[in-house]
């Protein structure tokens, strides 16, 4: 076929690496990785959760304060699910969309639940005497992040 | 009236006199808030600029990078990943990798067996 503008794809050739290399070099590194958990080389760890319909970058001693009301009382303990990634210096595990509940454990208190600052909500229209005002107060509740651990259990 | 003590902060005669702080503060509040509602907009603008010049420096643009995550079943904030580029360069560039790599398999996915699709004008008529 002669060589036309449609006749090969605008985009640049790409050849991807042998298949089976390519699965030879992900067993080694997840064997690498799962050493280094297990030997516990890993400095601070930052985990990406999902919770209160908002994803938060946690690490340990971590503040979070959310806009809704919890139903726990202050000074329980709560496990958060939903992790979406976690990482450390040398490694990062990434997860489609969530990791595994056994690969991953956070922990966190619930510390104060209090009211946010008075917020004014304002409407006006100028000429036709309307004017409403309300003030609203949202309930808070602030958690701490205490611990975030990772287990070996890699495949 | 003792209330608006609180606008001192104000300039010119409107944080002394009432008439005139009456108004700008009716104003005041009116536009914060309409601009709770506009901040959420800015906020996502924001992120995607700076996700888009962190992607560049790896050399991917933001449509590809963003449509590739997804692809590969990756479900983070625009928000979160503003945050990972500033803070974690290197889970971003391993996030950049990821993008690149599923980007390439899409390509070979679409360019289906390698052959050439039999044409009509390119077919070579044998006249016996």
């Amino acid at each position: 076929v002669a060589k036309t503008s449609l006749s090969s794809p605008p985009w640049p050739e790409v050849k991807l690496p042998d298949p089976v290399e390519e699965a030879k070099y992900h067993a080694e590194v997840v064997q690498k990785v799962n050493k280094m958990i297990a030997t516990g080389q890993y400095g601070r760890l930052f985990a990406v959760v999902h919770f209160a319909s908002k994803q938060w970058k946690v690490t340990s001693e971590d503040l979070i304060m959310m806009d809704n009301v919890l139903e726990a009382e202050c000074g329980d303990r709560i496990r958060m699910e939903k992790v979406l990634l976690v990482g450390a210096d040398d490694f990062t595990l990434i997860g489609r969309p969530l990791l595994g509940k056994d690969l991953v454990r956070v922990e966190a208190t619930v510390i104060e639940k209090t009211e946010s600052w008075p917020k004014i909500n304002m409407r006006f229209w100028k000429r036709h005497n309307y004017q409403r005002k309300k003030i609203i107060t949202n309930p808070q509740t602030v958690l701490r992040i205490n611990t975030i651990d990772i287990f070996p259990c890699l495949s | 009236q003792n209330i608006l003590f609180l606008f001192q902060h104000f300039r010119g005669r409107k944080n002394r006199c009432y008439k005139l702080a009456v108004r700008s503060v009716r104003r005041a509040f009116v536009k914060s808030t309409k601009a709770r509602r506009e901040k959420k907009r800015f906020l996502r603008a924001l992120w995607i600029t700076r996700i888009e010049a962190a992607s560049l420096e790896h050399g991917l643009k933001y449509p590809a990078f963003i449509s590739n995550l997804l692809k590969s079943q990756v479900e983070l904030n625009r928000k979160m990943i503003a945050d990972l580029a500033i803070y974690e360069p290197k889970t971003f560039k391993s996030l950049a990798a990821l993008a690149q790599r599923r980007r390439q398999e899409g390509f070979l996915a679409a360019l289906g067996d390698g052959k050439e699709p039999e044409g009509i004008f390119s077919r070579i008529v044998h006249h016996y």
